[in-house]
């Protein structure tokens, strides 16, 4: 099994979390906690250190699920595009799946691509 | 909290008082609760999906601001308020924060006010990606890009505070 699959799933009372695929991870429901980072940010991190550790090539973050978050929550999509884009040795592209319909998904990732668009990709769906 | 019987009326007259009024304690708990009547609200009063997510995030980070930053007093008490004259909507948040917030929020408004909103909004996720450590301050940027509304502080008696957030319908 990959270190990616293998990532413990935190239990976060308002959203739904999935390692769908080897290389993808699912998010769905709505992030508005007061500090989401207590739940989120230490599971990104390991999603992160895992997928260096099996050497992929991308990793999908399909978060077209997730209708609505506080800013907190961006951070932290912020704070994993960055540890990418830091990444000194062979790094691989996040590319997160948004929904063109959630409103918030449209403007942030906007913003999101234009601070790390060389490891980024940005993939809507309907 | 009044609210127009036949929602498109609301369009027709201009409104001298709110057609929202909340107050409550700043409590972390409401606040998903508020948001999402919010959204109702204006998905019904004004009958636009669009303008309801707008709602959403500028309800959300305001209040999660106040909520935040409210002293621990008897009367810090939020009050929440929605006007429309039928041309602009604008939302409303009192609240009595500590006082050593008052300054770096003041700072904060008077920075964003120099960029564009959509500028100001890369300029914050710039900053939080620069100090990975400090807390996260996308939330007033967010507010103006996101919500399409322009913000405005006014000090009033007490050591209240009050947020105004005015945009387009």
């Amino acid at each position: 099994m990959s270190h990616f699959s293998s990532v413990q799933i935190p239990k976060a009372e308002t959203v739904a979390i999935q390692l769908t695929a080897p290389n993808q991870v699912k998010l769905s429901g709505t992030i508005t906690q007061k500090d989401p980072s207590n739940d989120l940010a230490g599971f990104f991190k390991a999603l992160h250190t895992a997928a260096l550790a099996d050497k992929l090539t991308e990793v999908r973050a399909d978060v077209s699920g997730l209708t609505f978050v506080n800013s907190s929550a961006i951070r932290l999509f912020v704070d994993w595009a960055t540890w990418v884009k830091n990444e000194r040795g062979q790094r691989y592209t996040l590319r997160f799946v948004t929904s063109r319909n959630v409103t918030w998904q449209k403007t942030s990732f906007m913003a999101l691509m234009s601070l790390a668009k060389e490891v980024l990709a940005i993939e809507q769906v309907s | 909290m009044e609210s127009a019987d036949t929602p498109p009326e609301s369009k027709k007259h201009p409104t001298p008082y709110p057609l929202v009024f909340m107050r409550f304690r700043p409590a972390w708990a409401y606040i998903d609760g508020i948001r999402e009547f919010g959204r109702f609200f204006c998905q019904t009063t004004f009958g636009t999906q669009e303008l309801a997510d707008r709602a959403c995030v500028v309800i959300q980070e305001t209040l999660e601001n106040a909520v935040k930053y409210s002293s621990n007093s008897a009367d810090s008490e939020l009050e929440l308020s929605i006007l429309s004259d039928g041309q602009s909507i604008e939302f409303s948040v009192s609240s009595l924060p500590d006082a050593s917030h008052l300054s770096s929020l003041r700072q904060e408004l008077n920075g964003l006010q120099t960029l564009d909103p959509e500028q100001a909004y890369l300029a914050a996720f710039i900053r939080a990606s620069n100090e990975p450590d400090a807390s996260a301050r996308l939330g007033l940027a967010r507010i103006r890009y996101e919500g399409g509304v322009e913000l405005a502080m006014k000090e009033e008696s007490g050591g209240r505070i009050r947020i105004t957030a005015t945009g387009k319908l």
